[in-house]
C-alpha cells in the first residue's frame, strides 16, 4: 500500500530532517510512527499524504510514484487518505455539521447522500447531538473527534493522524483509540504518529521509530488486526 | 455530467449564501460597480442620441434662400425662373414675407411668452424666402449648389439647413472616441475593484482554502466559487446601473418632453433601450470574471506556496 524506498527529506536551509527511510505499509496493518518532537514524524506523514516531497528517493502509494504524479492527480490521491492533523485544522466560522460536510463537498457527493453520512459519522465519533454547535465551543476531546469525523466521512481507506492524543487527558487519549481501533477493526489502514508511550502500551501494534530522522527500530508484525506478535518499546 | 452540475450549482449557492450573510458590504460593492457602469452609458447615450438627431438632420437636403428685404417682385420673378432653369434642383417653393409673418403668428399663438414678444413687434421683418430641395443629397454637391444660389441677384443669403448639423456630427464623433476612452478606463476600475473584493475574501477563507487543499480539492474546487462571486458581482452591478440608467432617462425625457414640445417635435429618449442594458451587463459579467480570475490565480499561488 505505501512504499517508502532510501526516502530523504531537507527543507531549504535545514539539515536532513529523514535520512535513507525505507519500509512498507501493508493495507489493513494499524502502524505507529513515535519519536520525539522534531524527530519527523510530521514530515513522514506529510510525504505519505503528497502535501511534502521526497528531496531523494521514492514514496510509493498504491503503486503510484508520489513525486512523478501531475499536478492534477494529486488531489485525487489525497482523497485516499483521512488526515487528522496536530492542530485540528477545523474551521471555526461554521458549525460541526458544515466542517464535517467538506470533503464530501470536495468529492462532489449530492447534498442528501452527504447529510446522511455526515451524521453517521458524527455518530461514530459521538458527537451527533452536537451538528449545529459550533467547534469553538468544544472541548479539545470533542475538537479531536470532529476533526477524525472529518477525516472518515469520505471512507477513505487510509487514516493519517498526527500525533492525535497529544494534547489530551488520559481519559480523553484512550476514547480516541478506541475509535481508531474501531476503523482498523473493519479494514482501514490507520497511520499515526505519537511522542506517547502511554497509548503504546494499551495497543500493541506495529511500530516504526525515528530518531534524528533515522528509522532505527523498525518492528515488523504479521500483520493482522489481533495479532501482536511485535514488540513494544 | 450531474456532477460537474452539482459543482457549479453548489459553488453559486455558497457564493449566493456568503453574499447574503454580507448583504450590506455586498449590496455597497455592487453599487460602486453600479455606478461605474452608468458613467460611460449615461455618456454613450447622450451621445448616440445626439449624432441619431443630427443624423436625421443631415439627411434634409433642404436650402433655405432667404432674399434681400427690400427685393422687388421683378426680382422674385427672375430669380423664380432661374431656380425653375436649374438642373440641380428638384422643387422649390416660394413662401412671402406675408405668408411667414402670419406662420408665425400662428405658431406662437400657444406661448405666451414668444406671442408677446411678436405682437410687439411694429412691422414685419421676415424676408421673402425660397425652400428648394435639392436632387443630390451628397454634402460636396449641396454645398456647391448653396454658393450658386448665394450668388444669384437679390440673394441674401443662402443657408444650407444641414451645415449645423453635420458640425455637430463631426463633434459628436470626438464625442464617441472619448466615451469609449471613459468606458475603457472604467473598465480597468472594474476589473480591479472586483479583482481586489475577492482576493479579500480568499483571505478571509484562507482557513478552509488550506484545509480544502489538504484533503483532497482540485484547484478548479477553490476557484471556481471566488469565479462566481466575481461575475455575479458584476451581474448585480449590471442589473442595479440599469435601473438607475431607466430612472435617470425617465427623469430626461419629462425634461426633454418640455423642450419637445417648443420645437413642435416629440423626440424621446428610449427608456428601455434592451440593449444597452444587455450589453452593459454581459461586459459587466466578462469583466468581473476575468477580475477575480485574475486575483484568485494569484493569491492561490501565494497560499500554495506557503
Amino acid at each position: 500500500m505505501i512504499q517508502f524506498d532510501n526516502v530523504s527529506k531537507r527543507y531549504p536551509g535545514s539539515d536532513e530532517i529523514l535520512k535513507n527511510i525505507s519500509f512498507n505499509i501493508d493495507a489493513g496493518e494499524f502502524v505507529f510512527i513515535t519519536g520525539h518532537s522534531g524527530a519527523g514524524k510530521s514530515t513522514l506523514l506529510k510525504l505519505i499524504a503528497a502535501t511534502e516531497l521526497p528531496t531523494r528517493g521514492t514514496v510509493l502509494v498504491a503503486n503510484q510514484n508520489v513525486s512523478q504524479l501531475k499536478a492534477w492527480a494529486i488531489p485525487f490521491l489525497r482523497r485516499r487518505f483521512g488526515l487528522i492533523f496536530q492542530d485540528h485544522k477545523l474551521l471555526f466560522d461554521r458549525n460541526c455539521f458544515e466542517n464535517v460536510i467538506l470533503p464530501l463537498r470536495i468529492n462532489g457527493i449530492a447534498e442528501q447522500e452527504a447529510a446522511k453520512r455526515v451524521r453517521a459519522a458524527l455518530d461514530k465519533v459521538g458527537l451527533l447531538n452536537k451538528e449545529k454547535t459550533m467547534p469553538i465551543t468544544l472541548s479539545g476531546g470533542e475538537q479531536q473527534r470532529l476533526a477524525i469525523a472529518r477525516a472518515v466521512v469520505s471512507r477513505p481507506t487510509i487514516l493519517l493522524a498526527d500525533e492525535p492524543t497529544g494534547n489530551l487527558d488520559a481519559d480523553y487519549a484512550t476514547e480516541i483509540m478506541n475509535i481508531f481501533n474501531a476503523f482498523h477493526q473493519v479494514g482501514v489502514t490507520v497511520i499515526m504518529s505519537t511522542h506517547d508511550a502511554l497509548g503504546l502500551s494499551a495497543n500493541k501494534k506495529r511500530v516504526l521509530h525515528l530518531n534524528q530522522g533515522v528509522l532505527t527500530d523498525t518492528t515488523q508484525s504479521q500483520f493482522g488486526s489481533n495479532l501482536n506478535t511485535e514488540t513494544s518499546l | 455530467m450531474s456532477h460537474w452540475l452539482n459543482h457549479h450549482l453548489q459553488a453559486i449557492k455558497l457564493v449566493l449564501s456568503r453574499m447574503r450573510s454580507n448583504a450590506l458590504s455586498s449590496f455597497i460593492i455592487c453599487l460602486v460597480i453600479s455606478v461605474a457602469l452608468c458613467l460611460p452609458s449615461l455618456f454613450y447615450l447622450g451621445v448616440d442620441n445626439l449624432s441619431k438627431l443630427s443624423q436625421h438632420m443631415q439627411n434634409e437636403t433642404e436650402i433655405s434662400l432667404f432674399l434681400k428685404l427690400d427685393t422687388s417682385s421683378e426680382t422674385i420673378a427672375q430669380i423664380d425662373s432661374a431656380l425653375s432653369q436649374n438642373p440641380d434642383i428638384l422643387e422649390y417653393h416660394f413662401v412671402s414675407k406675408d405668408q411667414a409673418w402670419q406662420q408665425l403668428q400662428l405658431k406662437s399663438k400657444d406661448n405666451a411668452d414668444i406671442s408677446n414678444a411678436v405682437n410687439h413687434l411694429a412691422s414685419n421683418p421676415l424676408p421673402d424666402a425660397f425652400f428648394i430641395q435639392a436632387k443630390s443629397a451628397q454634402p460636396e454637391q449641396l454645398e456647391a449648389l448653396r454658393s450658386s444660389l448665394q450668388n444669384i441677384e437679390g440673394v441674401g443669403q443662402a443657408l444650407l439647413n444641414a451645415e449645423w448639423a453635420k458640425r455637430l456630427a463631426t463633434l459628436l464623433s470626438i464625442g464617441k472616441q472619448f466615451v469609449f476612452f471613459v468606458a475603457l478606463l472604467l473598465a480597468v476600475v472594474l476589473l480591479v475593484m472586483i479583482g481586489n473584493t475577492v482576493r479579500m475574501q480568499i483571505l478571509t477563507q484562507k482557513d478552509e482554502i488550506e484545509v480544502s487543499y489538504l484533503i483532497g480539492a482540485t484547484n478548479s474546487f477553490i476557484k471556481i466559487p471566488f469565479l462566481y462571486a466575481g461575475a455575479l458581482y458584476g451581474l448585480f452591478g449590471g442589473i442595479l446601473s440599469s435601473i438607475m440608467i431607466t430612472a435617470m432617462i425617465m427623469t430626461f425625457n419629462q425634461s426633454i418632453a418640455e423642450i419637445s414640445h417648443l420645437y413642435s417635435s416629440d423626440f424621446s429618449l428610449r427608456v428601455l433601450n434592451l440593449q444597452l442594458y444587455v450589453s452593459v451587463t454581459a461586459i459587466a459579467i466578462i469583466i468581473g470574471w476575468i477580475g477575480a480570475y485574475l486575483s484568485v490565480s494569484r493569491a492561490l499561488s501565494v497560499i500554495r506556496i506557503k
